[in-house]
C-alpha cells in the first residue's frame, strides 16, 4: 500500500526579485513500513522535501498526499493536527522543551495526539528509564536524541521523519542511534524517512532516494540492505 | 559601518526600543512633570506675594484701629512696613447674589495689588475702583464702566479704573467652607482711603497690616506691648491664600515624591532586563567582532551607544512630556488656574530634576556597559558561542504530589517564570504598578466623592445662608429673624488657643438646617454636654473625649473652659457647640449666621449679605471636575504602563522561546493551544499582581490622605467597584497584550526556527 504520494509537486521560494525552485515537479510515491534514505548534497532540496511530507511546508503547486490524505490544501489548524496524529519528527538538534523533564517531553504530546503510546514504555524502549526525572541539559547528546526518538514514537504516528538525526553525535552514538530507530520502526511497524547525506545511512535503507537541484535523480528499492552492524561506519 | 549596523539593529528590536524609549519617557516626563507643577507654583506664588506686597502680619480688631496705633506698630523695631486695612462684604447691584469684597488699604505697597490694565492707583480720587480681573471678565465689567455696591442700607457708586490682581486674594473664596473660587459670584475690588472716608464719613479698619521678618511669636509680644492689650495677630501661615497654596506646593512635592520614582523605578527595571537580553541576543556578533579584530573598547562603544540612544531619546520625549503635564496643569485655564489667580504661569524645572535627567542618562549607559561586558567575557571562541541561560535544574516543589498532577501547561509556565526570574519580577512590578495606580485614582475618586458628598450633599441642609452684621446686630434681632424664616442659627467667632488662631461655632438646631459630620463621614448630632473638636484640632493639640480646653476669644480679656465631648470632622479648623452647652459655660457670643430654606428675604439693616446653596455647592463640581481630569490622565498613565512593560516583556519572552514554541508546533500543537500556554502565564502574573497590588495601592492613598491631612478631612474610601474596575482593567491590559503576542504564533516559521543547531 502506499503511503506517500507526490504528483508533479513544485516549491519555489522567492527572494526580492530572484525565484528559487527548491522542488521542481516531483513525482514520487512511496510504500508503507519501509526504510527510506533521502540523499543528496546540501541545497539539493530535500530537508523542503521532508518539511512538505511532515505538513511544515506547502508546495507551490501540486498535491501532496499521505495516507490516502491530500495534505497541500489544509489549513494551519488542519496541518497542525496532522501533524500530531500522522507524523514524528527527529531533528538534528533534538529540539525537546529545556523547562520539561524527559518524561514530560515525551508525556507532551498526550496533550495532542488521539492515540498515544505510554510514555514510561517509550523510554524504557529506548533505554532512558533511569533518567525520566532529568532535564535534557543534564543528558549527554545521543541519549538527547533518544528522547526525541522516543517523543515522536509516542504520538503512535504512521511516518517518522528524520532530518539528519546522526549529524550532531559521533559516529559510534550515531551508530547505536540508528539502530535504536530502525529497530523501533520495525517493532512498531513504522514509515521511516530519513534524510542525510551520509551515503553509509543508505546502505541500511530498504528504498533510496537521490535528490538534485529540486529533482528526483533516482529512487531505488535495495534487495538487501545491511544491518548497521555491517556498514563500515 | 557599525553604525549602519546600529541603526538596523534598532529596526530589528524595534518593539523593544520604542517600549524602552516610552518608558523612560513616561518615568522622566511624570517626574519632571510633577516636580515641574509644584516648583513653578512656588516661584510664581512668591512672585505673586512679592509684587502685590502680601503683608506678613494682620492685627485683627473688630472695633477698629486708629492712626496712632498703626505708627505703634510701625514703630516696633522689625516692622519694615505698617498700613490699616480694611476688607469688607458688599453686595453688588443688579447682579444677584454676587459679594464683592470692598478692600482698602492706605499703604498700596502693603496688602496692594498688581495692575493688568488701566490706570494706575490713585490715591487722590474719591470715586475709583480697581476690580479683580476675573471677576470683571466674568461679569462683563470693563474699565470705564460704573459699578454700584451696597453695603447694608447704603448704594455707592463707583467708576472702574483698572483690573488688578491681588495676593490678598491669591485663592478668592468668602471663607474656608468654600474649596473653589468662582468669580461668578465672588470677587474683590480695592478704593482709596479717600474714598472710604467719603463711603463711611470716617476712617474704620479692622486690621493693621505688616511687613516685617519677625518670629510671629516675637512679633506678637511686641506688638502688644506696643498696644498695651492682647491683640488677635494673624501670620501668612492663618491666612487661606498663604496656607492653601503652601498646601497645594507640598501637596506636589508629596505628589511629586511616589508617583514619577514608581514610573523611574519601573523604567529602570525594565531597561536592565531589555539591554541584557537584546546583548544576549546579539552575542554571536558580539563573538564575531571580537573574531574579527575589533577591540573589546569599540564593541562596548557600539553596544552602550544604544542605552544612550535610549536614555537621550526617552529624555528628551520626558522633558516634552512633563512641560505638557506641568502646562496641563499650571496653566491660567487649567486646574490650578481655576484655584489660584496669579498673573504669571512661567513654568520653572527645579534644578535637581536636570541633575536627576543625567543621572538617569548616565545609568542607562552603565547598564549598556555592563551588559556587553558579561558577553564579551573570556576568549574570541568563548564570546563566539551563543548566550545559553541558566540550566534547568530540579525544584523542592516538583517532589510534592500536588506538582506532578498538574497540565502540562502549568508546569511548562511554572518552571519558565521560575527559570526567568528577572523577566517575572518585571512583568510582576509592571501589573502591581498599574493596580496601585489605579487603586490609587479611583480610590482618590471616591475619597473626594465621599467627602463633598458628606460635608456638602448631607450636611447642608438649607438652601440660603444669612450673613448678619456682628458688629451692631443683638442676639434678640438674630433670633427674630431666625424664628422668622423657620432657620438655625450660628455664633461664630475667632479665638485664640495657645499662640495660634482657631474657630469657635455655636450652634441652635431646631430645624435641622445644619448637619455635623463626624468621624465616619457620616451625620451626627451635637449633645450638649461638651464641646466638639475637628480632627485637625485633635491632632494639633493632641485632645480627646474628656480633655478639657481653654480659649479666649481675640479682643477679649476672657478666657473659658470647656470639656471635649467629641471628635468631629469639619471644613474649617473649628470647635463646635450647642447653644445650650454654650449658655452653661457662660460664653458670650453674637449670632452672626441664619441658615434657612425660604430664598425670599425682606430688607433688613442687619442682613450684609446671603448665599445659595447651589451657589456654594457649585464651586465643588468645578472641583470634582478637576478631579477627574486627573484622575483620567493618571488612569491611562497605568494603563499605557502596563501595556508598554507586559509587551516589551512579552515580546521577550516570545523571543526566547521562540524554539519552544516552534517545537511545539511541529510536534501538531495548535496556535490557539499555544496561544492559551503563553497567555494564560501573564494571566497568572497577574492574579499575582493583583493581590500585591491592592494592598500596596491602599497604603499609597492612605500615605497621600495623610499628607494632605493639614488641609482636608478626609477618610479613605474605596468603594468595591474600584477594586472590581481597577481588577478589571489590570486584567484587560494583561490579556489584550497577551493576545497581541499570541497573534504572532501565526508566523512562527518552523523549518527556519528549528534549522540552527542548538
Amino acid at each position: 500500500m502506499n503511503i506517500v504520494e507526490l504528483k508533479n509537486v513544485t516549491r519555489v521560494y522567492t527572494a526580492g526579485d530572484h525565484e528559487m525552485k527548491a522542488l521542481d515537479g516531483v513525482d514520487l510515491t512511496l510504500e508503507e513500513g519501509r526504510f527510506i534514505v533521502v540523499l543528496g548534497p546540501s541545497g539539493a532540496g530535500k530537508s523542503t522535501l521532508l518539511n512538505m511530507l511532515g505538513g511544515l511546508d506547502s508546495p507551490t503547486s501540486g498535491t501532496v498526499v499521505v495516507g490516502g490524505k491530500d495534505i497541500s490544501t489544509l489549513s494551519n489548524d488542519e496541518l497542525a493536527e496532522y501533524r500530531a496524529e500522522t507524523v514524528g519528527f527527529v531533528f538534528q538538534s533534538y529540539n525537546l522543551i529545556p523547562t520539561l523533564t524527559v518524561l514530560e517531553n515525551v508525556a507532551l504530546v498526550k496533550e495532542i495526539a488521539t492515540d498515544p503510546l505510554s510514555s514510561h514504555d517509550m523510554l524504557r524502549a529506548v533505554g532512558l528509564e533511569d533518567h525520566m526525572k532529568n532535564f535534557p541539559s543534564e543528558l549527554s547528546g545521543g541519549e538527547q536524541q533518544r528522547v526525541s526518538i522516543a517523543r515522536a514514537l509516542a504520538k503512535n504516528p504512521k511516518i517518522l521523519l528524520c532530518d539528519e538525526p546522526t549529524g550532531a553525535l559521533d559516529s559510534e552514538t550515531g551508530v547505536l542511534v540508528l539502530k535504536l530507530l530502525l529497530k523501533m520502526a520495525r517493532e512498531y511497524g513504522k514509515t521511516i524517512i530519513i534524510v542525510t547525506h551520509n551515503q553509509n545511512i543508505a546502505k541500511m535503507a530498504d528504498t533510496v532516494i537521490q535528490v538534485k537541484n529540486g529533482k528526483i535523480k533516482s529512487c531505488t528499492d535495495q534487495e538487501n540492505p545491511l544491518s548497521a552492524d555491517e556498514v563500515d561506519w | 559601518m557599525l553604525f549602519r549596523k546600529l541603526i538596523r539593529t534598532m529596526g530589528l528590536y524595534k518593539a523593544q526600543f520604542i517600549s524602552m524609549i516610552i518608558m523612560i519617557a513616561l518615568g522622566i516626563g511624570v517626574f519632571t512633570g510633577f516636580n515641574m507643577e509644584w516648583y513653578t507654583l512656588d516661584v510664581n506664588v512668591n512672585e505673586a506675594l512679592e509684587e502685590s506686597g502680601f503683608a506678613d502680619f494682620r492685627l485683627v480688631s473688630e472695633k477698629g484701629f486708629s492712626a496712632e496705633e498703626r505708627d505703634k506698630i510701625a514703630a516696633i523695631d522689625g516692622v519694615k512696613r505698617a498700613a490699616r486695612y480694611l476688607s469688607v462684604n458688599t453686595t453688588v447691584k443688579d447682579m444677584g447674589v454676587d459679594v464683592l469684597a470692598l478692600t482698602v488699604t492706605e499703604n498700596i505697597g502693603v496688602s496692594g495689588f498688581y495692575l493688568m490694565e488701566g490706570d494706575k492707583y490713585d490715591p487722590e480720587s474719591e470715586t475709583a475702583i480697581w476690580v479683580s480681573d476675573k471677576y470683571a471678565d466674568a461679569n462683563n465689567f470693563k474699565v470705564g464702566d460704573k459699578i454700584t455696591l451696597k453695603y447694608k442700607d447704603s448704594e455707592f457708586e463707583f467708576e472702574i479704573r483698572g483690573l488688578v490682581k491681588s495676593s490678598e486674594y491669591l485663592i478668592c473664596v468668602p471663607d474656608s467652607t468654600q474649596l473653589m473660587p468662582d468669580f461668578d459670584t465672588y470677587g474683590y475690588g480695592f478704593i482709596t482711603p479717600k474714598a472710604l472716608e467719603k463711603v463711611f464719613g470716617a476712617e474704620f479698619y479692622t486690621q493693621i497690616n505688616v511687613h516685617s521678618d519677625m518670629e510671629k511669636a516675637d512679633f506678637i509680644k511686641a506688638a502688644d506691648k506696643a498696644l498695651g492689650v492682647t491683640s488677635m495677630v494673624l501670620s501668612k501661615d492663618d491666612t487661606v491664600s498663604y496656607s492653601e497654596a503652601q498646601g497645594e506646593i507640598e501637596e506636589g512635592q508629596t505628589m511629586g515624591n511616589i508617583l514619577p520614582v514608581l514610573f523611574l523605578a519601573i523604567a529602570i527595571l525594565t531597561m536592565v532586563t531589555t539591554m541584557h537580553r537584546l546583548t544576549a541576543s546579539e552575542k554571536t556578533q558580539i563573538g564575531t567582532f571580537k573574531a574579527l579584530g575589533f577591540k573589546d573598547k569599540r564593541i562596548v562603544r557600539h553596544y552602550t551607544a544604544f542605552a544612550l540612544f535610549i536614555g537621550v531619546m526617552g529624555t528628551i520625549l520626558g522633558i516634552g512630556l512633563g512641560y505638557f503635564l506641568g502646562w496641563f496643569v499650571m496653566n491660567p485655564n487649567g486646574a490650578m488656574g481655576t484655584y489660584i489667580d496669579m498673573r504669571s504661569w512661567t513654568l520653572y524645572m527645579p534644578w535637581f530634576c536636570w541633575i536627576v535627567l543625567v543621572i538617569i542618562i548616565l545609568f542607562l549607559v552603565l547598564i549598556g556597559y555592563l551588559s556587553v561586558k558579561s558577553m564579551l567575557k573570556g576568549t574570541a571562541a568563548e564570546a563566539l558561542r551563543p548566550y545559553s541561560p541558566k540550566k534547568m535544574k530540579r525544584m523542592r516543589i516538583e517532589e510534592k504530589k500536588f506538582f506532578k498532577r498538574l497540565g502540562f501547561g502549568t508546569k511548562w509556565n511554572l518552571r519558565d517564570t521560575l527559570r526567568h526570574k528577572s523577566r517575572t519580577f518585571m512583568t510582576l512590578f509592571g501589573m502591581v504598578g498599574c493596580m496601585v495606580l489605579l487603586i490609587g485614582c479611583f480610590g482618590m475618586n471616591d475619597t473626594l466623592n465621599a467627602f463633598v458628598d458628606s460635608f456638602y450633599e448631607k450636611a447642608i441642609n438649607y438652601e440660603l445662608k444669612i450673613n448678619l452684621d456682628t458688629e451692631n446686630i443683638t442676639n434678640e434681632h438674630a433670633m427674630e429673624i431666625a424664628e422668622k424664616y423657620q432657620g438655625d442659627w450660628c455664633a461664630s467667632m475667632s479665638v485664640q488657643i495657645g499662640e495660634d488662631p482657631y474657630g469657635v461655632e455655636i450652634y441652635d438646631t431646631p430645624h435641622d438646617k445644619v448637619r455635623f459630620i463626624d468621624d465616619a463621614m457620616e451625620t451626627t448630632t451635637l449633645g450638649d454636654d461638651g464641646a466638639y473638636i475637628c480632627e485637625r484640632i485633635a491632632d494639633e493639640l493632641d485632645l480627646k473625649e474628656g480633655s478639657s480646653l481653654t480659649f479666649s476669644p481675640f479682643g477679649s480679656d476672657k478666657s473659658y473652659t470647656v470639656t471635649i465631648a467629641g471628635v468631629t470632622r469639619a471644613m474649617a479648623k473649628t470647635v463646635q457647640m450647642t447653644r445650650t452647652y454654650a449658655d452653661k459655660a457662660g460664653i458670650d457670643y453674637i449670632i452672626s449666621t441664619v441658615y434657612t430654606d425660604s430664598t425670599n428675604i425682606e430688607s433688613d439693616p442687619m442682613i450684609l449679605n446671603t448665599q445659595t446653596r447651589s451657589a456654594i455647592i457649585e464651586s465643588f463640581d468645578v472641583f470634582m471636575e478637576l478631579m477627574v481630569t486627573m484622575v483620567a490622565m493618571l488612569v491611562a498613565a497605568a494603563v499605557i504602563l502596563g501595556i508598554v512593560v507586559l509587551y516589551n516583556l512579552g515580546i521577550m519572552s516570545y523571543t526566547e522561546r521562540y524554539r519552544e514554541m516552534a517545537t511545539l508546533k511541529v510536534i501538531g500543537f495548535k496556535d490557539k493551544k499555544i496561544g492559551r500556554l503563553l497567555i494564560s502565564q501573564n494571566l497568572w502574573l497577574t492574579v499575582i499582581g493583583v493581590m500585591i497590588g491592592i494592598p500596596i495601592g491602599y497604603g499609597v492613598l492612605d500615605y497621600l490622605l495623610t499628607a494632605l491631612a493639614s488641609e482636608y478631612e478626609m477618610v479613605l474610601v474605596i468603594k468595591p467597584l474600584t477594586y472590581l474596575v481597577s481588577t478589571a482593567l489590570t486584567f484587560g491590559v494583561s490579556l489584550l497584550v497577551g493576545l497581541m503576542i499570541a497573534r504572532k504564533n501565526k508566523y512562527i516559521n518552523m523549518v527556519e526556527a528549528l534549522k540552527c543547531a542548538e
